[in-house]
């Protein structure tokens, strides 16, 4: 133990970085008796998905401006409004990538079977809206998109044809997997989704932005496949934990809390955190990995696993997050009886409906999560807005006339302002050199999407499966028995 | 009393920080188990938290005790690992000038990512080490032994003899920051129980303290029973209410909506 713990050990795994994958590999290992070392070159929790206070923004910020050759987050800005009052850093907790998670979502299963749920606070999502332009052309407003037959026959933004029009369609992708409705979209499968309602539930330009909106397609053009599975995720996610919404958000950050949750389960079992730490340099010998980490420890380990960096759809996008001087209480009401209130909600922009001053007009969505101040992300009082659209040469105003046109479809008497922003770049593109061996495994990141995708899950449970090796149990994968903590028999009554 | 009447006490949860090696451990073990290892070198593998039942002023709680399964050793706690705190032991080892000098972060920390008057307590640990003749006897015993690479900042490096940080500093540092000072010993026992005591009578005798913890966790949605419970109140004072939804602490805690989990 002591000084020479890190190189007396003969490491099972170095897990390297703390991005949720590699975290939910340390849960899953952290009732094994492998040895496992978690580091991380970062300084705090979390990599591509991490949570930051102001402090740690400027800090990522600035840090960015001086390396290149970062290959996941590019071109950061920051800007302080000078009406703001000091914003007191730490209290603020900006997530860096925001998803939230479907109520179907494996994940969720997994926390819970894995005990980690018990340790972080789940907040409704509630309505998706879109924003669509006056006539006149000026001012924004926001129509809740009606995503269940309640909301479809309750709806005053719909024509009675368009109700018909919606009705058919989620009645269709309710059961899209059936064979008879099977026969309808697979020969179109890989062609838009956009077109295929168009085509076949003559829905029009409005009602497809809807649909569009629901499945939250970065580029808008979501195949008719993954866009039927994605409804269809949604639609049966709803009322699974309480009336009224179909996702959740964990407070304090989001996906960062899940991952800080994980890791503290990997050091109750065991695991030896190190952050602010890399792998440094590697070389074989007989089968194991000789480490060298840039704290100048040298280990020997069994398995390093890494990320790749960057997600794999090569997908490219613009981030703006906005800290907004109001709590935009109007905006986060429950829409059902009994349903709790929402912490997020969602606002489409549809293609072609902000114009850049070149008078370009947007060719892909733009999609902001407003949160509340019950995410614990600001203080109350305020809210934070996360911003994201498809990178292009005017994402970045195209991001900032959106959020000028939120703030000013509201009702209050006057316009909420946004006292910091932090916009910047996420690539999507891998990371190269990074190749898997009997001793390397590769966690691919996240892809770019605005929910939380399962299938991160399945390369995680396979390097669970090559760290335990023959000692692997499918059905015992994240399913723990409760921590005993040790209730004793000798009551302490003191002050009686 | 049986495990379902402890099940519906309100939960209190505490935790414990401070220096790698300052004796968080060695504390919390002869607290909850009376029991004291002087060659115990790490947590306990596999221990989340520690539970005793503790009267206060003729109320009963569920105390939960929190360590830091060693994340301190290279500072890389994480802010969860404060949320839901009503209360933070502040530990440092008295015969290490250089683990008393790293509090002033740890209170920095604790007041930031906690509510608005938590109750705080700092502990000045091995007492047993201000006594001269203790203080020269053989080294098995040393506690917690402490990681010493010099990159790790949060070493406190256990210097085996005596007093290095008086009374008086300890108090006057606790005052700064409004929090209770005790001196403790693990070895001896001495102030051990006063320690846990006093805290959680601040506690529970701080206005609003209760409350404000649990409005930090309103709207929360209790994923374990399928959201049947609705809204997880609290994981404090569900004493009543009837539901014991999303305490985490249940050991029935099943499938999410028919999903196989």
């Amino acid at each position: 133990m002591g000084e020479n713990i890190l190189a007396d050990t003969l490491w099972d795994v170095v897990i390297c970085g703390t991005d949720l994958p590699q975290c939910l590999l340390a849960l899953s290992l952290s009732r094994s008796d492998k040895k496992v070392l978690h580091i991380d070159p970062n300084t705090y929790y979390g990599g591509s998905e991490a949570a930051l206070t102001l402090q740690d923004a400027d800090e990522w910020a600035a840090r960015l401006s001086t390396q290149e050759s970062n290959a996941v987050f590019k071109a950061p800005t920051i800007s302080r409004s000078k009406s703001a009052p000091n914003l007191s850093t730490r209290a603020y907790s900006l997530a860096l990538g925001p998803q939230f998670i479907h109520a179907r979502s494996e994940l969720l299963s997994q926390l819970v079977s894995s005990r980690a749920a018990q340790q972080v606070d789940f907040l409704a999502v509630g309505s998706f809206f879109i924003s669509k332009a006056a006539s006149d052309g000026q001012r924004h407003s926001m129509i809740r998109i009606p995503s269940t037959r309640e909301d479809v026959f309750t709806t005053t933004a719909l024509s009675m044809k368009a109700k018909r029009a919606l009705m058919k369609f989620l009645k269709f992708v309710l059961n899209y997997e059936g064979s008879e409705n099977a026969d309808t979209w697979k020969p179109h499968a890989e062609a838009p989704l956009a077109q295929f309602v168009e085509d076949h539930f003559k829905m029009d330009l409005e009602l497809r932005s809807y649909i569009i909106a629901l499945t939250l397609s970065i580029d808008g053009k979501i195949t008719t496949q993954d866009g039927l599975a994605v409804i269809h995720r949604h639609l049966t996610s709803m009322g699974v934990f309480g009336p009224g919404f179909a996702a959740v958000y964990p407070k304090w950050g989001g996906l960062a809390e899940i991952a800080q949750v994980s890791c503290r389960a990997g050091a109750v079992g065991g695991a030896v955190y190190m952050l602010g730490t890399d792998i440094k340099d590697t070389k074989t010998v007989d089968s194991i990995s000789e480490v060298e980490l840039t704290s100048g420890d040298k280990i020997k380990t069994r398995l390093i696993v890494k990320g790749n960096g960057g997600a794999e759809d090569g997908t490219d996008i613009s981030r703006l997050v906005a800290v907004i001087g109001s709590s935009l209480k109007a905006l986060f009401t429950a829409t059902v009886e009994g349903a709790p209130i929402p912490a997020v909600v969602v606002v489409a922009f549809p293609a072609d409906t902000l114009t850049a001053a070149d008078g370009t007009a947007n060719k892909s969505p733009v999609y902001l999560f407003a949160h509340s101040s019950d995410t614990g992300e600001c203080p109350s009082g305020q809210s934070v807005l996360y911003l994201t659209t498809s990178q292009s040469p005017h994402s970045k105003e195209v991001l900032g006339l959106a959020l000028e046109k939120f703030l000013g479809s509201g009702d209050e008497p006057e316009t909420p302002q946004a006292l910091y922003t932090l916009c910047y770049d996420q690539s999507g593109g891998q990371l190269p050199g990074r190749q898997a061996d009997d001793l390397n495994m590769v966690l691919p990141s996240l892809p770019l999407s605005l929910a939380f995708d399962d299938t991160v899950l399945k390369p995680v449970h396979d390097a669970w499966k090559h760290v335990m090796g023959e000692t692997a149990v499918d059905a015992e994968y994240m399913t723990f028995p409760e921590r005993n903590g040790g209730m004793d028999d000798n009551d302490d009554d003191a002050y009686e | 009393m049986d495990a379902s009447d402890d099940a519906s006490l309100p939960v209190l949860k505490m935790i414990l920080i401070g220096p790698s090696g300052a004796g968080k451990s060695a504390l919390l073990t002869r607290y909850c188990d009376d029991e004291f290892e002087p060659d115990l070198s790490q947590a306990t593998i596999g221990i989340d938290y520690k539970i005793k039942r503790l009267s206060v002023r003729g109320k009963a709680y569920r105390l939960t005790m929190f360590d830091t399964a060693g994340q301190e050793r290279f500072r890389t706690l994480s802010t969860s690992f404060y949320r839901g705190a009503h209360a933070v032991l502040l530990v440092y080892d008295i015969s290490s000038r250089a683990s008393f000098l790293t509090m002033e972060k740890w209170f920095e920390e604790a007041e930031t990512y906690t509510v608005e008057g938590i109750a705080l307590c700092l502990v000045g640990a091995k007492l047993d080490k201000a006594d001269p003749a203790s203080a020269s006897s053989p080294t098995s015993e040393t506690y917690e032994e402490s990681s010493s690479s010099q990159q790790h900042d949060d070493d406190s490096g256990s210097s085996g003899g005596g007093r290095e940080v008086s009374t008086e500093e300890g108090k006057a540092l606790a005052d700064a920051h409004g929090a209770l000072f005790v001196e403790v010993s693990s070895k001896t026992r001495e102030n051990v129980r006063k320690a846990f005591v006093e805290t959680v009578n601040r506690v529970v005798t701080t206005p609003n303290l209760l409350d404000k913890v649990r409005l930090n966790r309103s709207g929360s949605i209790a994923l374990e029973n399928g959201g049947k419970g609705g809204r997880r109140g609290s994981k404090v004072d569900d004493a009543g209410a009837g539901s014991g939804y999303g305490l985490g602490y249940l050991p029935n805690l099943g499938n999410l909506g028919g999903c196989s989990c």
